[in-house]
């Protein structure tokens, strides 16, 4: 239904809680989102350009500060690029290891998003719930590397902190934990009336957009489209460890909550398994500061999607070129789909749904097309003007 | 390495001398260069045909004097191929893949951002990354730019 009029709603761009603050300009009719322009960058910092400036050690540092928090995904990229250059193999027990906090990492990630996404539909009560039992994962980051994020576990040639037999059995005690809570979850997430309302065909991805967008991860999972870099190009100790790749095709933002918590349940076995079947032996080998003339394209499955870096080295100890692409960068233009024809008052969990750590609003701009007039609002001046109403 | 063999076989067969050299360094990975014109050409036989329906980014790379331009295809999600022309970097332009492609829309802006790529027909080159207030004709990633050039640049006020 429309009344002749659009509006454009800027959201964004930046907001302290969340690592990754992206503006989009809305054009929306009425109730409805009619356009979406995606304008990022409100936090480049040019790291590519810092790659080029330091070291391969230095810059294992700065892999790790890309993300806050799937710094592992990124160091694992980047460790396992600079190996293939240097043509040195981690060893196996530090293969499993990688593995291991991969996938912690992964449920802390999905966890945290799991806590927004309910945050998002007005649920705060399984926010701070589920949120309670992330810390779960985060005292285990600690335990093992003394760290609960940036756990800082990879370097070239393996990982810097092993697994010991006393940690295993914590471990496992956690696993025990989080399982039970995580089936708790997933039960609710299908039964909760509070959640199917504001989730259940919402955000809709068809599988033909997903695939055309080149979408990644539990975005195009939730798609119905398996793709999964653990399984399809194996890194790690991926290839030795059998798992399931989950996929459901709901398309909608419900079938992405339903996903991620699959996966989180998904990853435990893993852990699980990996915890058993670690092989004894040292965890890292020694790599040599100069890296040889090459170019290799390194991927890894980060709890968002697909993480690819390309590496191109000149003979010295810098890079030449290091290009980073994040699983984010990927889903935005299905974003945008979902966005187009949605309401409004959905644009928040949409958004959230491809667990970018998008910007929440600081400040939005109104714009009238016709008078071509623009201001700005603080949230204050929102609150004070709508909170009496 | 059959199928990554075969996956070069069946490109040199299409693209003839339009393809310049290919390796495949190890399993899942194929790296093509190939000639500017043939790049729509090749992309679309890669998408339609051999079934490199994702790509996972477009990379830049300033090689001194020239820009080399990286397209990252995956097929089924496993083998990588990463095919890449070369443009010179005074007049840096290729066509655009985002109607092969659409998934290709941001990634030609950021390449366009920081290497000053110009992608033919693209439908919105305007900046991604970079402020408004960015200077123009300044592509960050390009060697000439030293990182205190760019501070000293773009501290100004």
């Amino acid at each position: 239904m429309s009344h002749g009029s659009i509006i454009k709603v800027p959201f964004g761009p930046q907001h302290p809680a969340l690592k990754e603050p992206e503006n989009f300009l809305f054009e929306v009719d009425g109730e409805i989102v009619v356009d979406v322009k995606p304008r990022i960058g409100y936090n480049h910092r040019g790291i590519e350009k810092a790659f080029e400036l330091r070291t391969y050690i230095q810059n294992i540092y700065l892999a790790e500060r890309i993300c806050g928090i799937c710094s592992d995904a990124h160091t694992t990229c980047y460790t396992q690029a600079i190996e293939e250059l240097l043509g040195v193999e981690a060893p196996p027990r530090a293969r499993y290891i990688r593995v291991i906090i991969a996938e912690l990492e992964r449920i802390q990630s999905h966890a945290l998003w799991v806590g927004i996404a309910a945050h998002e539909i007005g649920f705060d009560t399984l926010f701070m719930y589920v949120w309670r039992d992330r810390e779960t994962v985060l005292d285990l980051f600690e335990m093992i590397s003394g760290n609960r994020i940036h756990y800082a576990m990879n370097t070239i040639g393996g990982v810097r902190r092993d697994i010991h037999a006393a940690m295993v059995s914590k471990i496992k005690k956690g696993l025990d934990f989080l399982e039970k809570r995580l089936r708790y979850y997933l039960n609710a997430v299908q039964t909760e009336q509070t959640i199917l309302k504001r989730a259940a065909g919402v955000g809709i991805l068809k599988p033909k957009d997903a695939v055309d967008l080149c979408a990644v991860g539990p975005t195009s999972r939730a798609s119905g489209i398996k793709n999964d870099v653990r399984a399809d190009d194996p890194y790690a100790a991926y290839d030795e460890i059998p798992f399931h790749v989950i996929a459901r095709d709901g398309c909608d933002v419900l079938t992405r909550i339903l996903v991620r918590c699959e996966e989180m349940l998904e990853s435990l076995e893993i852990i699980s398994y990996a915890l058993d079947r670690m092989p004894e032996g040292i965890v890292r080998v020694k790599a040599p500061v100069k890296v040889p003339q090459g170019e290799v394209v390194s991927r890894v499955e980060a709890p968002r999607g697909e993480l690819i870096h390309y590496a191109k080295s000149n003979g010295t100890t810098k890079p030449e070129r290091y290009k980073v692409r994040s699983p984010t960068l990927g889903n935005i233009p299905a974003l945008c789909k979902m966005l187009l024809g949605g309401y409004v008052a959905d644009i928040p969990i949409v958004l959230a749904g491809i667990d970018p750590c998008f910007a929440c609003m600081d400040r939005m701009a109104f714009v009238d097309v016709k008078k071509n007039k623009e201001w700005n609002w603080t949230m204050q001046q929102l609150r004070r003007k709508y909170a009496k109403k | 390495m059959e199928k990554e063999n075969e996956i070069v076989e069946k490109l040199k067969n299409f693209l003839k001398r339009n393809l310049v050299r290919t390796t495949v360094p190890k399993e899942r990975r194929i790296f093509v260069y190939i000639k500017k014109d043939a790049l729509r050409h090749a992309v679309k036989y890669l998408a339609k045909d051999l079934k490199f329906k994702h790509l996972s980014t477009i990379t830049g790379v300033d090689l001194g004097g020239e820009i080399e331009v990286i397209y990252h295809l995956a097929y089924k999600g496993s083998i990588v191929l990463s095919i890449r022309v070369t443009v010179s970097e005074k007049n840096p332009s290729v066509p655009t893949i985002t109607d092969l492609i659409p998934g290709a829309v941001l990634y030609e802006r950021e390449v366009h951002d920081l290497f000053g790529v110009k992608f033919e027909g693209h439908p919105d080159l305007s900046p991604l990354l970079l402020p408004e207030e960015w200077p123009q004709g300044v592509y960050p990633l390009r060697k000439e730019h030293e990182l205190e050039h760019l501070r000293e640049m773009t501290s100004k006020k």
